[in-house]
């Protein structure tokens, strides 16, 4: 008598889980879907300035052209986007190039099809200061400081050490600590940290502090910073979404580049930044053909410096 | 009776006191206004808060995954807690396994979450299911093993089948320890809910939270933050409300209103 009752309410108990775990995941991933000639694409990015182009393009229609309906998911952080395009939770996502050297580094299967921002030619969207009364005076004071990036072994400590190492200084020296970009004002005005890398970069702080590097622009004449990427799977399943995709994206591309008052607009829509500071933002170049030699030199720095075992295949890595 | 007047006027005084040095901290200096606003600005721009549409969408979402989350996984350790509990053999058999996976902080599963379902409901849930679900099974675990044998020995010499055991005598002894799991695990659930939110970005006040920051909207953030802090003290008020309606007859309520 006892044993049957217990049987049954183990068997109950199982179909109640099971009941459980059918409403938690029924409503499964973002994986692309034909209906009625749109086809539902989730595109993995991150409320900031440099995404502006692709949420500029959604707005514009340039998606829904190439009959893509789009769903724009944005996280807090970059963490999400490798792991998420890499289980099929993106379509796409976007990364900078150096994220998308590390993960090929470690044998993920993915691949850029677009561009999203490049470095601006003088001053740039995103720098190196120190307080104004600072003993740092250039980037090879840096050797043996402490100096703030958003990401450890990514692409700013390495441009960061390629500056330093140029202009004569011993970039092994430089303590990096991970700041991330919203605290990193906060870091080294308490000292904390003895220059930080702050994104994004207005004339109004000039007031407080001093740009020690524009470290991507100082790095290499033309560098492209981040992309939109996608696994090898969906190029080779699917060759057609990822056409309509470029197609849109450098559509998008191309109208940001051209409109940047709309690239304004539509930043005030997606991040909580001030409109004073959107004004001020200096924007990044929005361009649809990548420099292929400065991210090989990018490549070869994040080899030299560790960051990556293996200087990537560029064939395999970009369109 | 004066000692129960003097407990919320205490606390009130606790907290006047608490916003006091906070305003005074950044009027002083001590901390720079742009990192840490005063409390005066915070509080009123919490009210203005309070009257937007997309204030309350983030309050549903937060809410939606803490009730979902809360409810799957206090179902399922119900269910498993008292199959568990009642037998001698599956207690020994999962003690094992239930200790080594109890302890896993659940915010460890964020890269699996990540992995499995992106900056969605569905990662918040696998880590506000994971966090709660230990909080309700051990308590009901603990309730089931508390049974007085004497009652359990009694209700059956008298012919009382199994339902009616259930009823009489096993629910009642275990719904004050299922109280308690439920009231541990909803505060966690809101931890988890907030957690994930702004570590994955899953939708909610945790990811406007992450999004005010990254836009150094800095009086915005501590607003929202002071709201998460409001969702919990009234979460806690409403189990410690419900505890009491649904124990009213248990010594331990009877002799808290006593007093």
């Amino acid at each position: 008598m006892r044993r049957t009752t217990l049987i049954t309410l183990t068997a109950v108990s199982a179909l109640a889980l099971s009941a459980c775990g059918g409403s938690d995941s029924d409503s499964g991933d973002g994986g692309s879907s034909a209906d009625g000639g749109t086809t539902a694409v989730t595109v993995g990015v991150l409320p900031v300035p440099d995404t502006a182009a692709m949420y500029l393009g959604v707005d514009q229609g340039f998606f829904s052209d190439e009959g893509l309906d789009v769903t724009l998911q944005p996280t807090t952080g970059g963490a999400a986007a490798v792991p998420g395009v890499v289980s099929g939770t993106y379509d796409f996502a976007f990364g900078n190039y150096l994220s998308g050297m590390v993960a090929a580094d470690t044998g993920l299967p993915l691949k850029y099809v677009t561009n999203a921002t490049t470095a601006t030619p003088e001053s740039g969207f995103q720098a190196v200061v120190v307080p104004k009364d600072s003993p740092i005076q250039t980037p090879a004071d840096l050797a043996g400081k402490r100096v703030s990036v958003n990401n450890l072994a990514n692409i700013n400590d390495t441009t960061i050490r390629g500056v330093v190492d140029a202009d004569g200084g011993d970039s092994d020296d430089i303590e990096f600590v991970e700041v991330a970009f919203p605290d990193a004002v906060a870091a080294v005005t308490n000292g904390q940290v003895d220059a930080a890398t702050v994104n994004p970069w207005t004339s109004s702080m000039e007031d407080e502090f001093r740009v020690i590097t524009y470290n991507f622009t100082d790095y290499t004449e033309d560098l492209d910073i981040a992309g939109f990427f996608t696994s090898n799977e969906t190029i080779a399943d699917d060759p057609e979404l990822v056409e309509s995709f470029q197609t849109a994206m450098n559509k998008s591309l191309e109208f940001a580049q051209e409109n940047p008052d709309e690239v304004r607009r539509i930043i005030l829509t997606y991040t909580k930044l001030s409109e004073e500071t959107v004004q001020e933002l200096v924007l990044p170049v929005f361009r649809t053909e990548i420099n292929r030699d400065a991210l090989e030199e990018l490549g070869k720095s994040a080899a030299e410096y560790g960051t990556i075992k293996e200087e990537p295949d560029l064939d395999t890595l970009l369109p | 009776m004066s000692a129960r007047l003097s407990g919320p006027l205490l606390g009130l005084v606790g907290i006047l006191l608490f916003l006091l040095i906070w305003e005074a901290v950044p009027r002083l200096g001590i901390v720079q206004e742009r990192f840490l606003p005063r409390a005066s600005t915070v509080l009123g721009r919490l009210v203005e808060y309070l009257g937007q549409q997309d204030f309350w969408t983030s309050v549903r979402e937060t809410m939606v995954a803490w009730a979902v989350g809360l409810l799957i996984s206090v179902t399922a350790a119900v269910v498993l807690g008292l199959v568990i509990g009642s037998s001698e053999f599956l207690r020994k058999a999962t003690r094992s396994t239930i200790e080594f996976l109890r302890p896993i902080p659940s915010v460890a599963l964020i890269p699996l979450a990540v992995l499995l379902y992106g900056a969605k409901l569905e990662s918040s849930l696998l880590l506000i299911i994971y966090a709660s679900f230990w909080q309700v099974l051990l308590q009901v675990m603990y309730g089931v093993a508390d049974v007085d044998p004497v009652a359990s020995d009694t209700a059956r010499s008298y012919g009382l089948g199994f339902a009616a055991r259930v009823r009489y005598v096993l629910w009642p002894t275990v719904l004050p320890y299922l109280l308690t799991g439920l009231r541990l695990a909803s505060a966690v659930a809101l931890i988890l809910a907030i957690t994930a939110e702004l570590i994955i970005g899953s939708p909610g006040l945790g990811y406007q939270i992450g999004l005010n920051q990254a836009g150094g909207a800095v009086v915005e953030m501590y607003a929202l933050i002071i709201a998460t802090g409001m969702i919990g003290v009234l979460i806690n008020f409403g189990v410690r409300f419900m505890e009491r309606r649904v124990l009213s007859w248990h010594s331990s309520v009877r002799g808290e209103l006593l007093a």
